[in-house]
């Protein structure tokens, strides 16, 4: 006979604590890695000036997509009701915050119950809503891969265990066995975001920057490209 | 060895077809561009947070008439990613050591080539992109890569040849066949106001050193009338360098190397000439390209002025007159994608338009949300591909110019213009013209 509370104790203890320090790090390192980055293109760069307007303006229109409604409205209210939960619901959360106390030594105002279970909702909805779409539309069919696929599944695991762990009249399994599969569900969320595209949380920011400073070439790497090429003299 | 039986769309140089060990040569281009370029941060960003949401599918003139799959602009770029993905990052080459899979094939190079030839580079895409992927530079890039393994359309590489080694411009016009167009074009204007209009050449210290696409010395008379008009009405000091007047720079199209030589070149003659400033004619890729001089030509390149800013200044300056005469027609405006994508050049052009014509016009969408007119990208010079361009790449803006009501449709870009023209021949709309901002600033000018 196992003991699933000594699982539970250790998948939400250490196991917990390294896969935050994992994302934690990770993402910390992508994001200093994406600025460094950043950096060294500009320097190269022979024409040092950037639309830093346009650039912003376009950051902040996918920061906060209120606007982008528009193109595949359905889709993307569902991305804007995903997010609001997925970002919401672990931070604000009371029974979490009762576990980030003691170890951060601050608190922080918590959501009610009712509206936490209204978001807990919503983000399974969504993730399902996310993968349906996803199938169902000709385009992201085609584009799609199972990675696309799992992501919101994956993201979306988590709550659903976490709704049944609050609700135990709903649930139709044992509280220890959900307990485990949220908290591991977590766990393996947490490693995944420095790892797929989940890195978005911290890369977003640049990327318009990014795909401005691409077009902002080095004043002689088309030559240094021939001569790295032996192409220098050939004929065009 | 690529067998050479090997067919294209877009129509290669039959040495195009003896090139062997392509994805060794592709790869190895790629790695020394990623390494001398800016473009590794780009592609490492995107190939991490593609997330095939989609959204692009509905900004794509072009998918929006085939439908087909091939033709999302994530699905193209995605082509390119994955071969990066694979060669150029750690965990790629990592799975593929331990689980085999994706490997770079003759064949998957040529599908890329397709890929890219059917994509105008419009960048439409580029704004519906929640990851801030700009497909239009995947694809540029993907262009540059296959042209170093010879898989270039023979009409870009033509005229690049033409411009760098042969005659010095891509129409292969020699000096004295342009020096007999421009004193035909000075006749004319004397006929059309009374008064001597010239075309100056190599005039030393000049404000404005004059690059129109050089097409347009065969092709669009009425807009070099207009330029000189224009010229010559605000009293400016203009010339043309008769060691380099074109301003069409295809590098911008396939290839950073090209854009390079091409761009110093024109530097070269403006400091031949000892010009001060860059006065690009009625073309969005030149505008676009002559831009670049910033990047190539140090911190003392000679700024850039698009024949469209120029008239707008000299207009609200008082500086022009327009006779009492107006454009009766109904006119709408076409935004050339190189000049209004990034929102660079926009309201210029319609402030004269409204200024000159009673029935000015607008089509939707406008300004940075346009629609290419079909041949962008240097697919218009590509003259075997004409039903694909007027049709799959045409068929949008041939709607929205029906659905405007336009009898002119005004398109400052030489590119635009020969496409346009196609598109309204070739989609029932025979009776609407296809004219630049100068040819109709031609008609309402006051010279005196
Ligand atoms: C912190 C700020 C965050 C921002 C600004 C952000 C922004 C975005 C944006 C703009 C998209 C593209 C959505 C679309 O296509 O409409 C996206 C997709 C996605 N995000 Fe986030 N995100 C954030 C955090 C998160 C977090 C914390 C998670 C998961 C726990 C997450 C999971 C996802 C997933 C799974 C997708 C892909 C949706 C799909 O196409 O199926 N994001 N995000």
């Amino acid at each position: 006979m196992i003991d699933l509370q000594t699982w539970i104790d250790w998948a939400g203890g250490p196991l917990f604590r390294a896969a935050l320090a994992f994302m934690l790090l990770g993402l910390a390192r992508r994001a200093a890695l994406n600025a460094w980055e950043i950096v060294r293109a500009w320097r190269r760069a022979g024409d040092k000036q950037l639309p830093w307007r346009a650039v912003l303006r376009a950051t902040l229109r996918w920061l906060f997509p209120l606007g982008q409604v528009g193109n595949r409205a359905l889709f993307s209210a569902t991305t804007l009701l995903f997010h609001a939960a997925v970002i919401l619901v672990p931070l604000f959360l009371a029974g979490h915050v009762a576990l980030w106390q003691p170890w951060l030594g601050i608190a922080w105002p918590v959501m009610p119950s009712a509206l936490a279970t209204a978001l807990t909702v919503a983000a399974v909805v969504a993730a399902l809503g996310l993968v349906i779409q996803r199938a169902a539309s000709r385009a992201t069919r085609a584009l799609s891969r199972l990675e696309d696929y799992a992501l919101p599944i994956v993201v979306g695991l988590p709550f659903l265990t976490g709704l049944l762990v609050m609700h135990p009249g709903w649930n139709p399994f044992s509280y220890q066995w959900t307990m485990l599969a949220h908290v591991l569900s977590a766990d393996l969320l947490l490693v995944l975001f420095p790892l797929t595209k989940l890195s978005h949380m911290v890369l977003l920011p640049a990327t318009q920057l990014v795909s401005e400073l691409a077009w902002h070439f080095p004043p002689d790497a088309g030559s240094r490209v021939a001569a790295a090429l032996r192409k220098e003299g050939e004929p065009i | 060895m690529a067998e050479s039986g090997r067919k294209y769309s877009f129509h290669v140089e039959p040495k195009a077809l003896q090139v062997s060990d392509r994805p060794r040569k592709f790869l190895e281009a790629f790695a020394a561009v990623l390494r001398h370029g800016n473009y590794q941060l780009a592609l490492d960003t995107y190939a991490r947070l593609s997330t095939r949401c989609g959204r692009c599918a509905s900004t794509c003139q072009l998918y929006a008439t085939t439908q087909q799959d091939e033709d999302l602009p994530c699905h193209r770029s995605e082509l390119l990613l994955r071969v990066y993905r694979r060669y150029f990052t750690r965990w790629g080459v990592m799975r593929a050591r331990l689980f085999g899979g994706f490997t770079l094939t003759d064949e998957y190079l040529d599908q890329m080539a397709e890929a890219s030839y059917r994509c105008t580079a419009c960048r439409r895409c580029k704004a519906a992109c929640p990851m801030g992927m700009d497909h239009g530079l995947v694809t540029r890039l993907a262009r540059w890569l296959l042209a170093e393994i010879g898989l270039i359309p023979k009409a870009l590489v033509v005229s690049v040849r033409q411009q760098l080694a042969g005659v010095g411009n891509t129409s292969g016009i020699p000096l004295p066949a342009l020096k007999d167009t421009c004193q035909f074009l000075e006749e004319e204007l004397q006929e059309m106001f009374g008064v001597p209009i010239p075309f100056p050449f190599d005039v030393q210290q000049a404000e404005y050193v004059f690059f129109p696409a050089v097409s347009d010395y065969l092709l669009e008379a009425d807009t070099l009338m207009g330029n000189a008009a224009v010229m010559h009405a605000s009293g400016a000091s203009w010339t043309i360098g008769t060691g380099n007047y074109d301003g069409i720079n295809y590098g911008l199209f396939y290839s950073d190397r090209m854009l390079e030589q091409i761009v110093q070149n024109v530097a070269a003659e403006v400091r031949r000439l000892r010009g001060r400033k860059v006065l690009v004619g009625e073309c969005g890729h030149a505008t676009r390209a002559a831009w670049y001089l910033n990047t190539f030509a140090g911190p003392d390149a000679p700024p850039v002025v698009n024949c469209l800013q120029y008239a707008h200044q000299m207009l609200t300056a008082g500086r022009l007159r327009l006779r009492d005469q107006r454009i009766e027609e109904p006119v709408a405006y076409h935004d050339p994608c190189n000049i209004a994508r990034g929102g660079r050049i926009t309201e210029e052009p319609r402030e004269i338009l409204k200024t000159i014509c009673r029935n000015y016009v607008e089509m939707t969408p406008n300004r940075t949300e346009n629609y290419c007119c079909g041949g962008g990208g240097g697919t218009v010079s590509i003259d075997e591909i004409r039903g694909f361009r007027t049709g799959s790449l045409g068929k949008c803006k041939a709607d929205q110019i029906r659905a405007s009501g336009a009898k002119i449709v005004v398109s400052p870009c030489a590119n635009c213009k020969k496409q346009l023209r196609e598109v309204c021949a070739d989609n029932g709309l025979p009776d609407v013209q296809i004219v630049g901002l100068h040819d109709l600033l031609l008609k309402v000018i006051e010279v005196k």
